[in-house]
């Protein structure tokens, strides 16, 4: 076992070498190998070095780019593991093996959108390679070779544990043939990522692609969040096994089906049949072909368009002017009525355009929307019984409020990181500005922060709630929606001090904000708790809203007031 | 000046889409001189850079160094010129010494020699303690010194600078005037671009106005004086066709009434 380890830890090195025995062939067509080999091993450092979407979800700043690659082999590793897992379900191999197959390549397309693209589209190789004396073939080489790399160490990490379980579940002759057909499923998932790039290539403009690929960057952590907490909980496991995909027809257009019938097809050979035959040489062929016409057809016009991409920023002169459409006069609106002093105005509108525009904030905040009702169905259908029981019991309670308070979560997301910028230092203009309450500015930011994502989301699952559970629910909503900006004012009060996008990001929570911060959430806990006992009184509910009004009133006075001393200043 | 032009550039265009960036540019440039290239914003500075870097490759016209066509060998041409880039594009996750070695051995440079000449190099730029050290934390001084030395390290013939001096200490800035006159007695010959006159009128000798993708006016820094004004400040403007502040500024003044 350490032995693995310590080759797929020395992987780099070693695939070199494995590519270093075609450096007769390369350098017959007119490729530098010795500058091949220096590119490749430079560049499978950086990979080394550079953080992962997938992991980043969890990691906080303290370790902010430093995570060892033995570690995130090990992670590979695992989820290798528990997808392999499935083939041990179901008792026939071709049904696990496509249920897998499946899994691996969504998998695998996931991980190359979101942690590739930053490779692929690396905008420093046009003023530091080119440059130099490489020549176009040598340049083309590295590029593809070091995407075969990435993506052949990708799959084996991925892949190896399955090796294992189906030496195991299917006897000895299936761990080859794995091999085989986990290429297979490479190619195949390669075909797709390069169709998925083609399609928005062609459709969108290279800004709008690289926003793109951050919404899948979010997605993808969503998704790895979600099925952590909730698949095991919603699906019971021993049900999956029993469903059998292949009885419907249209499972045979699914291509793990095709890769899944080559196992059948040697192994138990006894019970294919014409069509079994038919999709294992579909299994076959269709990776090659594919990837054939990704190199002929594909490949020409996708590098072109991959260096409109990386040198779009400084020279076409795309627009990247902003619409003046009705619905920013209407933000303006909204900001001219919610915070009418010119200073609060200037931090609503700031506050307001930069969280839109910034993509790091958005690559932060955007999953918390997500995490909430996963945590929110994670929570109510944590206990025992069939889902159809469990489900009853949730709809004849009140835990609805709950998902409400359970949101302050983006609040208190969205306040840490709102402070926090990779360009902090354009905010010396607050403090070179003759701003003499700078709790305007805060107020502000608040009210942006509260009327572009909070409300608009509390709307959103009001109105779920409601179509739910009925419309006794509103003056709850209302409630709750109150006590969630009284607690998220308290948060912003004592925990996050700086102007909106003012610090650099680095987080370090001293231990007196701890204690604080576990003050203020108890707080809300017994707030909301309070609430959940005094539901069954309507109007005693309305009373409390009016007093919320009053409260959030008072507390917004304050906040505004508030002075320079009493704002944390970073360093410019 | 009887020797043979180490640059030639000869009907030089270059267009993109309708916009033609570059009219027709002809120009010699001669071993050992130092080329100050000025021009207001989108005058077709970069893309001239750019093109003698081999960083565009098609392009209308002849570019010939050193007896080398562009068209034939750019391979030939990138081996004699070190490129200073101006949007400081560094693989800042590597250590200044990997980033050498990279760039050194992409040069065809020995490995000892290599590592020599960069250890030596970082400690002259006053970066010796953080040869190892991450680029990622660097300021943006240092990692522009780290460009240039990146820029050096092959010993070429031809350098070209395109703001060179962005981000660099007062100390750092007279070095690299000193180090542009050191080198261009060295013979080597230097092609420096920028938009801060007082440097560009101390270093070159030879000054090179580009304006609207057209040679405006080429010649010593004395011969432009006679003919025009007596700062290289005052000859741009009188040049590029901004003669007329007085009326800008009114308006700039008229604006808060």
């Amino acid at each position: 076992m350490n032995e693995i380890l310590l080759m797929l830890l020395s992987m780099d090195k070693f695939f070199l070498r494995l590519v270093s025995f075609f450096y007769p062939v390369l350098a017959r067509t007119g490729v530098d190998t010795d500058q091949l080999n220096e590119i490749l091993r430079v560049k499978l450092m950086m990979d080394n070095r550079r953080p992962k979407a997938m992991f980043t979800a969890r990691r906080n700043a303290k370790n902010n780019g430093q995570q060892s690659p033995w570690l995130i082999s090990f992670f590979t590793l695992l989820m290798g593991f528990l997808i392999g897992l499935v083939l041990t379900l179901n008792s026939m191999p071709y049904v696990g093996e496509t249920y897998y197959f499946i899994i691996f390549m969504v998998l695998m397309a996931i991980t190359l959108i979101s942690d590739f693209t930053t490779v692929l589209i690396d905008t420093r190789d046009q003023f530091i390679l080119l440059p130099r004396p490489v020549n176009d073939r040598t340049i083309a080489v590295s590029r593809i070779l070091h995407i075969s790399i990435y993506i052949l160490r990708l799959a084996l990490l991925q892949g190896l544990p399955a090796l294992v379980i189906v030496g195991f579940v299917d006897g000895l002759l299936a761990v080859p043939i794995f091999f085989i057909q986990i290429i297979e499923a490479t190619f195949l998932s390669i075909f797709m990522v390069n169709i998925i790039y083609l399609l928005l290539m062609k459709s969108v403009s290279p800004q709008r692609f690289k926003d793109i690929i951050s919404y899948f960057q979010i997605g993808f952590s969503v998704l790895v969040f979600g099925t952590y907490y909730l698949l095991p909980r919603l699906i019971n496991v021993s049900v999956l096994g029993n469903i059998d995909l292949l009885t419907h027809w249209w499972a045979y257009l699914l291509p793990p089906v095709w890769i899944a019938a080559l196992n059948e097809l040697l192994v138990h050979s006894s019970r294919s049949g014409l069509i079994t035959s038919v999709l294992a040489i579909l299994g076959l062929t269709v990776p090659v072909l594919g990837l054939w016409f990704v190199a002929k057809v594909l490949a020409p016009g996708f590098n072109r368009r991959l260096s409109v991409i990386a040198t779009s920023d400084g020279n076409t002169n795309a627009s990247t002017q902003v619409k003046k459409s009705g619905r920013f006069n209407f933000i303006e609106k909204i900001s001219n009525l919610i915070a009418p002093d010119p200073i609060e105005n200037a931090g609503f509108r700031i506050t307001w355009k930069l969280a839109a525009r910034t993509r790091e904030f958005k690559m932060k905040v955007y999953p918390a929307f997500a995490y909430v009702p996963i945590y929110f169905v994670f929570i109510t259908f944590n206990g025992s019984g069939a889902l159809s029981d469990r489900l009853e019991k949730v709809q004849n309670g009140h835990s609805y409020v709950f998902l409400i308070y359970l949101s302050t979560f983006i609040l208190s997301t969205i306040l840490t990181h709102i402070s926090m910028s990779e360009k902090y230092k354009s905010a010396w203009v607050y403090y070179a500005l003759p701003i003499d309450e700078p709790g305007k500015i805060l107020s502000g930011m608040y009210k942006a922060i509260i009327t572009l994502y909070f409300l608009p989301y509390c709307l959103v699952l009001s109105i779920v709630i409601v179509t739910v559970w009925g419309p006794q629910a509103i003056n709850d909503m209302i409630l709750a929606f109150l006590v969630s900006v009284v607690y998220g004012m308290m948060m912003a009060l004592f925990m996050v001090k700086g102007l909106p996008f003012s610090k650099p990001v680095i987080v370090k929570q001293g231990g007196g904000k701890m204690i604080t911060s576990l003050m203020i959430l108890g707080l809300i806990a017994a707030l909301g708790f309070g609430h959940y006992y005094l539901m069954r009184w309507e109007t005693v509910i309305w009373i409390a809203i009016i007093l919320f009004l009053f409260i959030n009133w008072i507390m917004f006075r304050h906040y505004k007031k508030q002075s320079w001393e009493s704002i944390e200043l970073a360093d410019l | 000046m009887a020797e043979a032009p180490l640059i030639q550039i000869r009907n030089l265009s270059k267009s993109y889409g309708s916009k033609l960036v570059l009219k027709e540019l002809s120009l010699d440039i001669y071993p050992g001189q130092v080329i100050g290239y000025i021009g207001p914003n989108g005058a077709g500075k970069s893309t001239t850079v750019k093109i003698l870097t081999g960083l565009i490759p098609d392009f209308d016209g002849e570019v010939i160094v050193n007896g080398i066509n562009m068209a034939n060998d750019p391979l030939g041409i990138k081996k004699l010129i070190g490129y200073v880039p101006e949007n400081a594009e560094i693989y800042d996750v590597l250590t200044p010494m990997e980033y050498l070695d990279f760039i050194g051995k992409l040069y065809g440079m020995e490995e000892t020699q290599l590592h020599d000449r960069a250890r030596r190099l970082l400690m002259a730029f006053g970066l010796g303690t953080n040869g190892d050290d991450r680029m990622d934390t660097f300021s943006k001084g240092m990692k522009q010194k780290v460009l240039l030395i990146a820029g050096i390290i092959h010993n070429p013939k031809i350098i070209v600078l395109d703001e060179p001096l962005s981000g660099l200490d007062a100390n750092a800035v007279i070095m690299i005037k000193e180090l542009i006159m050191r080198l261009s007695q060295e013979g080597k010959t230097i092609f420096y671009c920028s938009h801060m006159m007082d440097v560009v009128e101390k270093v070159s000798d030879r000054i090179l106005l580009i304006n609207k993708g057209e040679i405006i006016a080429d010649g010593t820094f004395e011969s432009l004086k006679q003919n025009h004004s007596d700062t290289l400040e005052r000859i741009f403007s009188k040049l590029t066709g901004r003669g007329d502040q007085a009326s800008e500024t009114d308006a700039i003044i008229n604006a808060f009434d």
